[in-house]
């Protein structure tokens, strides 16, 4: 067994390395970032300066490198749009994005799971078909257009809610939350349901369709055979065995969730690190590029292995096949 | 996508009961495009940076609401000896926000600060020779030849407490690792910076100690980065933001028949052309020509003629926009009234100009264009692409971020190219220096003149022109460089870049044509 984790913590290793690679192979083409930083009076001298000085005129193996060495040591860099640590701007966006994914995986799994249940206990009923139906929208609409509609509807309609940021945050220390103020709370409303729809929506017809699965089993047959109640059969059996596959997919779309927060973020001007990363390719500012993407594919592998090792745990097989078999 | 929202958008608002505007009394928030990259006034030479920071700092002179020169730190000046030099009076009793008072000592330290070689407005100073502390409120500017504009050029050099920023280790700009005054601000200006989130907000509020007098009703004021053009119209018409810069020109009527907002338009200072190849020997994206037409003045013109300029600005520009003959708009000090229309839209001429030049079928060639630096610039592009192809002159359009822009265009990889051009000093001569002059990396000349453009004469009249006291001399000058440049169709301009303001109903300003938004110009009633 431990054979196996450490393999797959290689793989994981092997796989970031090449993302980074990949990554930075990739930014010569997202244009030149010199322009952006001397004014319109610059001159030829200046941009050789400043091209050396930023280390840009190197291969991008060199700059790559470069970067895996500061950044084993905790260094970033620093931005070149903004001249701060890159590390800083990253620390000081995090908490956006974050408070903004909790918010919407809590949305769709509590939404998606519920409605799941309900739609295929209820398969025929008139408000489960409803439900089925505006669903595809909120698996087919783009993401951005669901935002832009929500902020048409309830911002400049309706005028309920703000249209754009966070509202007003509360400074803990290394951490700001806009959780404790009602403008905060009231800010979170549109984008967590933006970005948690399509994940809302998914768990939804996943639960529905493992739980038609699941009734139709002999064990839930015997168990209404017992006269158990309908509730005790449908919540107590039925869910239960239908929460192993989505419990997976929920955890595969957490680190979706916060990737994906990108274009809510954009839509809603909140500043998260998605907004950071969309700026930072607009400004080619490197050192921020670089650093998100090395962040969300550690985390997208990080929770990879997480579910790789807890199969381990989980499904027995997996275990005995590995051994050979008996 | 966006476009069909803002007009559901705009359709919405025109009913009156379901907006209600947030005319939250003497507060005023407003929205921006791109955030100011830095609040060092010398690290940046750029629109947003020196634009906000404008509020904040001051220089020794200012632009007025019509763009002219007024006394800002300076009450006065005047020329030393026959071009020597300017002498510049000091106001007094002005303090900088932090309570120190502002002497000569300032603006000597703040020269040397801006023109190091850290900072980004250096060029400012290549006339300067040296600026010498005559007293604690006089300072002398000697220039290397006499320099009429030199107080023009200074509008943006903004003053700073040498004592701050020796105090806070910010004594010279630092654009690559940031020091105190990229996020901290003490300037003299009428507003003082209280918040600076980069790319969330910045606050600003009144400067009790200002020295000028209050013209606005502004208590605070919150500026705030929104980037997606849909959002920041959705805040501007749900009442989140008094004022929005730009608005896209699509959405322009729909708003002006909405009456809880206002739409504010001027012309910008930047003038749209087109640019050639004209040192190069062969066009690098044609299959089947020889050798480079764009060096022929007949080729030059023939595309002239091809443009119907104003059928671009009525319809991609809405009527948004005016037609230039020259590189500065009508705004701009030097302006060339003498000069003769731009050549009209004539097909025909044109094509027989082509055929002059020994190209009666046309030909074909690669024209580059930008999709994110100038408004609508890349359906300009397509525009001019379809009207050039009527004559003949088969385009290949390839239109990119300019990110990748300027890179390609230093690189020589077009046969054509859309460039606009904004004159940092408000006059007729920044565009010949770095557009007209033959490029000359030691004189600092013709560093934005990708094609090579070169005549004697212009070289010639330059420095006659920095140098020129007498203004009729000058402006004689300027006008014969404007006619060579047109006769030699060098640029082939197309039209001055509108600017289009949303605000509130409530809110009245000021709007200059060097896009700065002045807040001591705001009201909100």
């Amino acid at each position: 067994m431990l054979a196996y984790i450490i393999r797959r913590v290689a793989q994981s290793a092997l796989v970031l390395l090449i993302v980074g690679l990949v990554a930075f192979a990739m930014f010569r083409f997202v244009g030149d970032p010199i322009d952006n930083m001397l004014g319109q009076e610059r001159t030829a001298d200046d941009i050789e300066r400043l091209r050396e000085q930023l280390g840009l005129d190197q291969p991008f193996v060199v700059q790559y490198y470069r970067f895996l060495e500061n950044a084993v040591q905790g260094n970033f860099g620093v931005s070149y749009r903004q001249g701060r640590p890159v590390i800083d701007i990253l620390m000081e966006r995090a908490p956006a994005t974050l408070e903004l994914a909790a918010v919407s995986g809590i949305l769709a799994v509590l939404f998606g799971i519920a409605l799941g249940v309900f739609t295929a206990i209820r398969r025929k009923g008139i408000a489960a078909n409803i439900i089925m139906s505006v669903s595809l929208i909120g698996v087919s609409l783009p993401t951005f257009l669901i935002g832009i509609l929500l902020i048409y509807l309830f911002s400049v309609e309706l005028g309920w809610l703000p249209s754009f940021g966070r509202g007003e945050v509360v400074d803990l220390g290394a951490w700001t939350t806009g959780f404790l103020t009602a403008s905060g709370l009231k800010a979170l409303i549109l984008p967590s349901i933006t970005l948690g729809l399509y994940q809302m929506t998914l768990i939804m017809r996943l639960v529905r369709s493992e739980m038609l699965e699941v009734l139709r089993q002999d064990y839930i047959r015997f168990a209404r055979a017992r006269g158990l109640r309908n509730r005790a059969v449908h919540f107590r059996h039925a869910l239960k065995n239908t929460m192993v596959p989505v419990i997976t997919v929920i955890g595969l779309q957490v680190g979706a969730i916060i990737a994906f927060a990108i274009i809510t973020e954009t839509v809603f001007q909140w500043p998260g690190v998605g907004l950071l990363f969309i700026n930072a390719i607009q400004f080619v500012d490197i050192p921020v590029m670089a650093a998100y993407l090395m962040l969300i594919s550690v985390m997208f592998v990080g929770i990879n292995l997480i579910v790789d090792i807890l199969y381990f745990f989980i499904d027995p097989r997996l275990r005995v096949d590995r051994k050979g078999g008996h | 996508m966006f476009r069909f929202f803002t007009a559901a958008a705009c359709a919405a608002a025109l009913v009156p009961a379901a907006l209600v505007p947030a005319a939250q009394a003497e507060e005023f928030s407003w929205a921006v495009t791109t955030d100011p990259q830095t609040m060092d006034p010398h690290a940046v030479n750029s629109t947003p940076v020196l634009g906000f920071l404008n509020n904040v700092y001051e220089g020794l002179v200012r632009r007025g609401k019509d763009m002219s020169i007024e006394p800002a730190l300076a009450t006065s000046w005047e020329p030393i000896g026959a071009g020597e030099g300017w002498r510049f009076h000091l106001r007094e009793g002005v303090t900088f926000q932090d309570g120190s008072a502002f002497t000569a000592e300032d603006v000597i330290f703040s020269y040397q600060r801006a023109s190091s070689p850290e900072a980004d407005t250096a060029s400012w100073f290549a006339p300067v020779s040296e600026m010498l502390q005559v007293d604690d409120y006089t300072v002398d500017v000697l220039t290397h030849s006499p320099n009429p504009i030199f107080p023009d050029s200074i509008a943006n050099w903004m003053i700073m407490d040498s004592g701050w920023a020796e105090t806070n280790a910010a004594a010279r700009p630092d654009k690559e690792s940031g020091n105190h005054a990229t996020l901290h601000t003490n300037g003299t200006g009428a507003f003082r910076m209280t918040t600076r989130e980069p790319g969330l907000r910045t606050v600003l509020e009144p400067f009790e100690g200002w020295w000028g007098e209050a013209e606005h009703n502004i208590t605070r004021a919150e500026m705030t980065p929104i980037q997606n053009p849909a959002t920041a119209l959705a805040a501007l018409l749900s009442g989140d933001v008094d004022m929005i810069n730009p608005v896209p020109i699509q959405d322009v009527q729909r708003l002006q028949g909405n009456p809880d907002v206002k739409v504010v338009q001027g012309i910008e200072a930047r003038v749209i052309m087109l640019g050639f190849p004209h040192e190069a020997d062969a066009l690098k994206f044609s299959a089947e020509t020889e050798g480079n037409p764009f060096a022929d003045v007949r080729v030059r013109k023939a595309v002239a003629h091809a443009i119907n300029v104003p059928a671009i600005l009525r319809t991609i520009m809405r009527g948004n926009a005016e037609p230039v003959n020259q590189l500065v708009s009508g705004a701009m000090r030097g302006y060339s009234d003498a000069l003769e229309d731009a050549p009209a839209y004539d097909p025909e001429a044109a094509k027989a100009l082509l055929s002059e030049a020994g190209y009666p079928d046309g030909f074909s060639f690669g024209f580059k264009c930008p999709n994110n630096r100038y408004l609508n610039d890349e359906a300009v592009c397509q525009a001019v692409t379809a009207m050039l192809a009527q004559v003949g002159l088969t385009a290949t359009l390839d239109a990119m971020p300019v990110q990748n822009y300027w890179p390609e265009l230093r690189a020589d990889n077009y046969d054509m190219y859309l460039l606009g051009w904004s004159p940092g000093t408000f006059d007729a001569e920044h565009p010949i220096r770095f557009l007209g002059a033959t490029p000359n990396e030691e004189k600092k000349l013709g560093s934005w003149n990708f094609g090579g453009y070169s005549n004697a004469r212009v070289d010639e009249l330059l420095p006659q022109i920095q140098s020129e006291i007498d203004e009729p001399t000058r402006q004689g000058m300027l006008d014969e460089v404007a006619q060579t440049l047109q006769d030699e169709a060098a640029y082939v301009p197309l039209y001055v870049q509108p600017l289009v303001w949303g605000t509130g109903s409530n809110v009245t300003l000021t709007q200059r044509p060097d896009n700065f938004f002045i807040l001591r110009w705001v009201s909100v009633n």
